[in-house]
């Protein structure tokens, strides 16, 4: 995933990139995978892949199937499998993840739930009762 | 028949010997037949109607992008297909993207008459087979009214059906006239990138937007200006167009 040409990797085929001069306002909702390194406010979801660059500033509710993040969200994040929080990301929001990774440097405000984890819990709750 | 439709431009005399040379390929091909020049008085819709009544079997346009539009804003929805055989070096970028990149090519790409079946994009009720453009600034974007996009920096939006070799596109997005989707390209440069730098573009899948820029026209396939607002579709396979091997998707 995320790999980039050049990194010796193939190159990922994506269907929407946001730059960084473009500001998108609006319910934005894509099929395939998304590069944002230009603005967003409202919504962002989508049935692929998301990066989110360092200089981005994305002001939604975010889903997606697997992210990366590098930039600012202020929002909460949803992401099915998962969810790469680099050093240079700042998250306003809750995170709900399959699985996670945040690296040193990262700023992260919000709650964090993870699909797994919440299973794991039921089934220690019902446990615990019987 | 094979209908080759010469521009007008090509009444200049110093096309004479060119002309006589593609003649003469196309005879020894087996490929002749009718040859109607276009000129102030005899339009494009005119012939091909007359032509495809008398059961024309390819229209065959002689000239540049502009030649082309005209003929497939006749041609669309129809089964007879449309060769190229581009003139000069200028405003030809279809052909190119088509893999026809010059006249000899052209010849022999319509000999072997390798057909495909292409989307063509509809800007309010004129067709475009490459792409539309217009300029960056003042221009407002609605998709499908579900979201806007903006931009304050200088540059321009492009709409592409097909992409030709002069604009340099991320290596992430692929062009497909035949996918049912055109690519709408916001670039933040004035200069058409070159030297393998995309610089600070932005790609977006579309099928359906509009556009509207009170002081700017949308340019389509470089040779047609038509004012906004604007409402873009794409029409899916809805030209048969004669391709060479060495088209760009």
């Amino acid at each position: 995933m995320f790999n980039k040409q050049g990194q010796g990797g193939t190159v990922s085929e994506f269907e929407t990139v946001i730059g960084p001069s473009v500001k998108v306002k609006g319910d934005f909702n894509a099929q395939g995978n998304i590069i944002v390194e230009g603005m967003v406010e409202g919504s962002l979801k989508t049935q692929g892949e998301l990066q989110v660059g360092e200089k981005a500033k994305v002001t939604a509710n975010v889903e997606a199937k697997e992210a990366k993040i590098g930039g600012e969200i202020r929002g909460n994040v949803k992401v099915k499998g998962f969810l790469e929080v680099t050093g240079t990301a700042k998250i306003f929001g809750d995170i709900e993840a399959g699985t996670l990774s945040i690296e040193r440097g990262a700023i992260f405000n919000g709650k964090c739930q993870m699909a797994g984890a919440l299973d794991e819990i039921k089934k220690i709750s019902k446990d615990k009762e019987n | 028949m094979n209908i080759f439709i010469y521009d007008s431009f090509l009444n200049q005399k110093k096309y004479d010997r060119l002309l006589a040379r593609i003649e003469t390929r196309i005879t020894d091909l087996g490929l002749n037949g009718k040859i109607s020049r276009l000129s102030l008085t005899r339009n494009v819709p005119e012939i091909i109607d007359y032509e495809i009544k008398r059961g024309a079997k390819t229209i065959i346009a002689v000239g540049n992008n502009k030649t082309v539009n005209q003929i497939i804003n006749c041609l669309a929805g129809k089964l007879v297909p449309l060769g190229i055989i581009p003139i000069g070096e200028d405003n030809n970028g279809i052909a190119k993207s088509l893999g026809i990149n010059s006249v000899e090519a052209a010849c022999d790409i319509l000999s072997a008459r390798l057909l495909l079946r292409l989307d063509l994009g509809l800007a309010n009720q004129t067709y475009f087979l490459g792409n539309a453009t217009i300029a960056n600034q003042g221009t407002i974007i609605d998709m499908n009214k579900d979201y806007t996009i903006e931009t304050a920096e200088k540059g321009f939006i492009q709409i592409f059906n097909l992409v030709d070799g002069t604009t340099k596109l991320p290596a992430e997005v692929k062009v497909n006239p035949a996918d049912g989707i055109l690519e709408l390209v916001v670039s933040a440069s004035d200069k058409k990138i070159i030297f393998g730098k995309t610089g600070d573009q932005s790609v977006f899948k579309i099928k359906n937007i509009s556009l509207y820029n009170p002081r700017s026209e949308l340019i389509l396939d470089g040779a047609v200006a038509i004012p906004t607002p604007t409402q873009i579709t794409i029409k899916e396979k809805c030209l048969s167009v004669i391709v060479g091997k060495n088209r760009n998707f």
